[in-house]
């Protein structure tokens, strides 16, 4: 084997860790300068773990989660779109816990009043997240739409494109699945229960696909292919809703004031999530006491609850990291 | 203590707000004071003069940083390995940097005298 070969494809290989722009701007000198270490020290696992972690801020950077970038809209942008992703991961699993809760008060109102609270400080949490996303929205749409009104532009109108067959998606497919539910369809304002049942019932179709019957295949398999069908593709959708959404803010031309306004709605998104993770865990802790196990927390609301932490965490930093890019883009 | 944030658009562009890359920061941009170099000669460069060899990622996040700062540029180059230069913002925060470092040596090595007498 010829030596300086192996340094390089040693090198290139230790490169795959960096993003795709890093390398497309440091690749050939970083290349260089690793053929040259190898080739002085052939062997060093301090190097390649500093290479390593090298690539994984490199990557944090990109999406907004650390570092400094040259451009502060830039890093702005990346930061929302990473709080955006947070999101989509939390809202999906708040949204099946609450739901959860909701159609089981359509049946009967929780035993404990830890519990009610819980679900009122859930209910509360799920209308900011409403008035926040319409906020956010808004001002986005409003950047988006003129240059694609000014002519086709592929850079645009792909990703609305994706994100509203995202929506779409989801939205038909919840109704679809939450009218066929029997418990909540037939009524959709219900008269006793916290939130109307059709919502309710929207919310938990929307969200069939974080369930525990995935660990039990044999029971999974009893459902109709539909509803297995619909588990499996529903969170395509929202993937396709929030990859639509995320590359139409990286690339819309916002303005210093709508980043400024949507860092302010970052942080209260933040804000909102801690909220609905409070409400969570006091359901949780207070076990869910109440008729016919309606209010039952068990182990799927747990991982979940694990999930929102995370989601939570990285949303903060992303917002942080927002704010700092903000800052920037306020004395320029 | 307060920390020193990256995030403090009135200060001027120094090192202090490069957090752990600070350490780095110094010994590129001393490097790069007396001419431009690239990734491996600022690592030789490094060795030779502060006796510590910088690994190839933190060299790199380093520059990254310094270049995004406007402290250090890229110059144009045929060759794959590019060199950088100091920019006179650069330089003026490694003077502001060494002087700070070299009063912090001082009082040190003064103290020292007085209660340690002279090795």
């Amino acid at each position: 084997m010829n030596p300086p070969d192996a340094a390089t494809r040693r090198a290139e290989r230790l490169l795959r860790w960096y993003p795709k722009v890093w390398r497309s701007r440091y690749g050939d000198e970083f290349t260089e300068l690793l053929i040259s270490e190898i080739s002085e020290r052939p062997r060093s696992w301090a190097r390649t773990l500093d290479v390593a972690r090298g690539g994984i801020v490199a990557r944090l950077t990109r999406a907004g989660l650390c570092g400094f970038a040259a451009d502060p809209a830039a890093q702005v942008r990346a930061s929302l779109v990473s709080l955006g992703c947070c999101l989509a991961v939390f809202l999906p699993f708040g949204a099946a816990m609450w739901s959860q809760l909701t159609i089981g008060w359509q049946w009967s109102a929780p035993g404990t009043t830890a519990t009610g609270i819980a679900m009122v400080v859930m209910s509360a949490a799920m209308l900011a997240f409403l008035v926040l996303a319409l906020l956010a929205a808004v001002p986005v749409i409003w950047s988006v739409l003129p240059p694609i009104a000014r002519g086709p532009s592929a850079d645009l109108i792909a990703p609305s494109v994706l994100f509203l067959a995202g929506v779409l998606a989801l939205f038909i497919g919840g109704r679809h699945f939450g009218n066929g539910w029997p418990g909540t369809g037939g009524h959709p304002w219900a008269h006793r229960a916290l939130v109307p049942g059709g919502l309710a019932a929207f919310s938990w179709a929307s969200t069939m696909s974080v369930s525990a019957y995935w660990a039990h295949p044999s029971a999974l398999a009893a459902f109709p292919a539909a509803e297995i069908a619909w588990m499996a593709v529903s969170p395509l959708a929202v993937a396709s809703a929030v990859t639509g959404a995320a590359k139409a803010v990286r690339r819309a031309d916002l303005s210093p004031g709508v980043l400024r306004f949507e860092i302010r709605l970052a942080s209260a998104a933040c804000a909102v999530m801690a909220v609905f993770l409070a409400g969570c865990c006091l359901w949780v802790v207070d076990g869910g006491a109440g008729q016919a196990n309606l209010f039952h927390a068990g182990t799927i609301d747990l991982l979940a609850i694990a999930v929102l932490t995370i989601a939570l965490a990285v949303a903060r930093q992303a917002a942080n990291e927002a704010r700092r890019g903000g800052l920037r883009l306020t004395v320029r | 203590m307060p920390r020193q944030q990256e995030d403090d658009p009135g200060a001027a562009p120094g090192l202090a707000g490069l957090g752990r890359y600070a350490g780095a920061a110094t010994l590129i941009l001393a490097s790069l004071a007396d001419s431009t170099k690239h990734g491996y000669a600022l690592t030789k460069d490094i060795e030779s003069f502060a006796g510590v060899r910088v690994a190839p990622g933190t060299l790199y996040e380093a520059l990254a940083r310094l270049q995004a700062r406007g402290l250090i540029e890229a110059v144009e180059s045929q060759d794959r390995r590019r060199p950088y230069r100091l920019t006179a913002v650069g330089a003026a925060a490694l003077r502001a940097h060494l002087d700070a470092q070299r009063r912090v040596a001082d009082v040190g090595l003064r103290r020292l005298a007085s209660g340690w007498g002279t090795a």
